[in-house]
């Protein structure tokens, strides 16, 4: 057994041990942590293959950006208030088994007929070299033969990029107008005027305070003191039930 | 295998990451030094000849101190987060060229650890993970402020993540490689336009690039002014705040680690590396770099720290648009440009 061999089986090994961890963790966030060791696992076994764009890539898009931005929501969300995250919904969970067991079935077929042995195409190592290197060769394939694909990609992310710009954008031009006037409430309070001749005057009650703005249909929130405040759930507070 | 070739890179890797360690201890003096003279202040001169066993003292009592770990901690994940951050600081100066090759003992020796034919995508990758160290450690301290400081570190990376990588295509363009010892080879040929010898750093033809990447990079870094995931006065200590002791000087130390590696890596693509008017060596590179290090202290001594949405806004309202435009000015001097010339 050569060393390349071998250390493709340890990470290899340690790739689907990780990806085991993903499904079977209980917290999200390990979850996750487990899902970026199997990727950089991954990344890994592709410069043994000498494909070190590739591996780069992984590491920079899909480590570095889309996990990094899973974790975001993840962190944000608490494991608490998942109940369905594990048990419930044995229908999903049998059908998830069925279609899971189908693919492994179909995937095993594949690897033990040796059905999807590919034929070595034009890019030979030394056709590699010639160019330059494997970027350099990958570049060239994606932008000749590949272009349209390319493109027509560039423009569906541009669409889903300009979706979410949509979902997230308010409803209506009107409450959009509200969200960026937010109504600002002016509390009473002593004028300068009044300080001038030294003597502190009483605070005005809270009654003679004033909305500045139409407030629309948005909950405005009063509290008289803090502890007002900390009746409500405070963002990222776990909640005891 | 070639035993030998493959221990004296083994000895010269060792011996870069012996000197970055090294630096780093010295960097927080030098940082300390300098925003004292610029503040009008003496800075450390007490322990040993002009203060200069301050970092030393600093270590043993960063060692020394009680490792808190919070009650509520994901205790697994906060005990691994500082070293993940402190143990990929170091990896990206093994691809920066040090030098050429020499010859010690009758065996050729490479002055750069590794010439990876993605060396600059490697050393983004690395900034990838490297962001992992912060977001897990503010997640896992169980902590408010520091899950905050571990937010916006993650939505400020992801942006100027991508301002970074596109401010460098524009050399990749010019020098149609991504391995930098082929990018430092390509600005060792001076230009000459009518007898007038100009050398061909990547910073005259790519100003533009030049100054994106080096705001890029000090975001990437989390210095001020854009070191909004540890902003003291908002958040206390950001994603730092419950961590004490050694663990905390992970955090500290992976950061001057990674101010050193940028810097190392600004001189290699921008301002030739290791080449200089005379005598070329790994000095130039040295002074170049340190250049890059005064100018980040320059700046936490000179700017406020920026709100969180003028940060966002500056990546993608200003910087990104900049660095798009640049890649084409670019590609369209590289088709046409260079035949007129």
């Amino acid at each position: 057994m050569s060393a390349e061999v071998l250390v493709f089986d340890i990470l290899g090994a340690i790739a689907v041990l990780a990806a085991a961890g993903v499904v079977l963790a209980r917290n999200p966030v390990h979850s996750a942590l487990a899902l970026v060791v199997s990727f950089v696992n991954v990344a890994a076994i592709y410069v043994i293959l000498r494909a070190e764009f590739l591996a780069a890539a992984q590491i920079i898009v899909y480590t570095g950006a889309i996990l990094v931005l899973v974790l975001f929501v993840i962190m944000l969300v608490d494991p608490d208030n998942l109940p369905e995250f594990h048990g419930g919904r044995p229908v999903q969970r049998l059908l998830a088994l069925i279609l899971g067991l189908a693919l492994l079935g179909e995937v095993m077929a594949a690897i033990l007929t040796r059905t999807i042995v590919g034929q070595p195409g034009p890019w030979s190592p030394q056709a590699v070299a010639a160019v330059g290197g494997n970027t350099q060769a990958l570049g060239r394939v994606l932008y000749s033969g590949y272009v349209l694909p390319i493109q027509v990609t560039a423009v569906l992310l541009l669409a889903a990029t300009i979706g979410a710009l949509v979902l997230a954008r308010p409803d209506t031009p009107r409450v959009r107008a509200l969200v960026r006037d937010t109504a600002t409430i002016s509390l009473a309070h002593p004028r300068g005027s009044e300080m001038a001749n030294g003597v502190e005057p009483a605070l005005p009650a809270l009654a003679a305070g004033q909305l500045k703005l139409e407030a629309g249909e948005r909950t405005l929130v009063m509290a008289k003191s803090g502890d007002d405040f900390l009746d409500q759930p405070v963002w990222g507070e776990r909640h005891q039930s | 295998m070639n035993w030998a070739a493959f221990l004296s890179n083994y000895i010269f890797a060792f011996i870069v990451l012996n000197v970055m360690l090294g630096l780093m201890a010295y960097m927080t003096y030098f940082e300390r030094k300098v925003l004292a003279a610029m503040q009008d202040r003496v800075g450390p001169k007490r322990t040993g000849p002009f203060g200069l066993l301050q970092p030393i003292a600093d270590g043993i009592k960063l060692l020394a101190k009680e490792d808190i770990v919070p009650k509520n901690a994901d205790r697994l994940v906060f005990l691994v987060a500082p070293l993940l951050s402190f143990v990929l600081a170091p990896l990206s100066a093994a691809v920066i060229p040090f030098g050429g090759t020499v010859t010690v003992f009758g065996q050729e020796v490479n002055l750069y650890v590794a010439d990876i034919n993605v060396a600059v995508l490697y050393v983004l990758a690395l900034g990838g993970m490297g962001v992992y160290g912060i977001i897990l450690g503010g997640y896992a301290s169980a902590n408010r402020y520091s899950l905050l400081g571990a937010l916006r570190s993650a939505a400020q990376v992801i942006s100027y993540e991508i301002v970074l990588g596109l401010s460098l295509v524009g050399v990749f363009i010019l020098s149609g490689t991504l391995s930098l010892v082929q990018i430092l080879e390509a600005q060792q040929q001076p230009l000459s336009f009518g007898g007038v010898q100009v050398p061909n750093w990547y910073i005259l033809s790519q100003p533009l690039g030049f100054v994106l990447f080096l705001i890029a990079a000090v975001a990437e870094t989390n210095r001020a002014p854009f070191d909004l995931p540890e902003a003291e006065s908002e958040l206390i200590g950001g994603f730092h705040t419950e961590y004490s002791g050694f663990r905390f000087s992970f955090f500290f130390l992976a950061e001057y680690i990674n101010m050193i590696a940028v810097s190392l890596l600004a001189a290699t693509l921008f301002l030739g590396g290791t080449d200089g008017p005379i005598a070329d060596g790994v000095w130039w590179l040295a002074a170049k770099a340190a250049l890059f290090l005064f100018f980040y202290i320059w700046l936490r001594t000179t700017l406020p720290r920026f709100r969180y949405d003028q940060l966002m806004g500056l990546a993608w309202k200003v910087l990104l648009p900049l660095a798009l435009i640049n890649i084409a000015l670019t590609g369209l001097i590289r088709l046409w440009g260079l035949g007129l010339l």
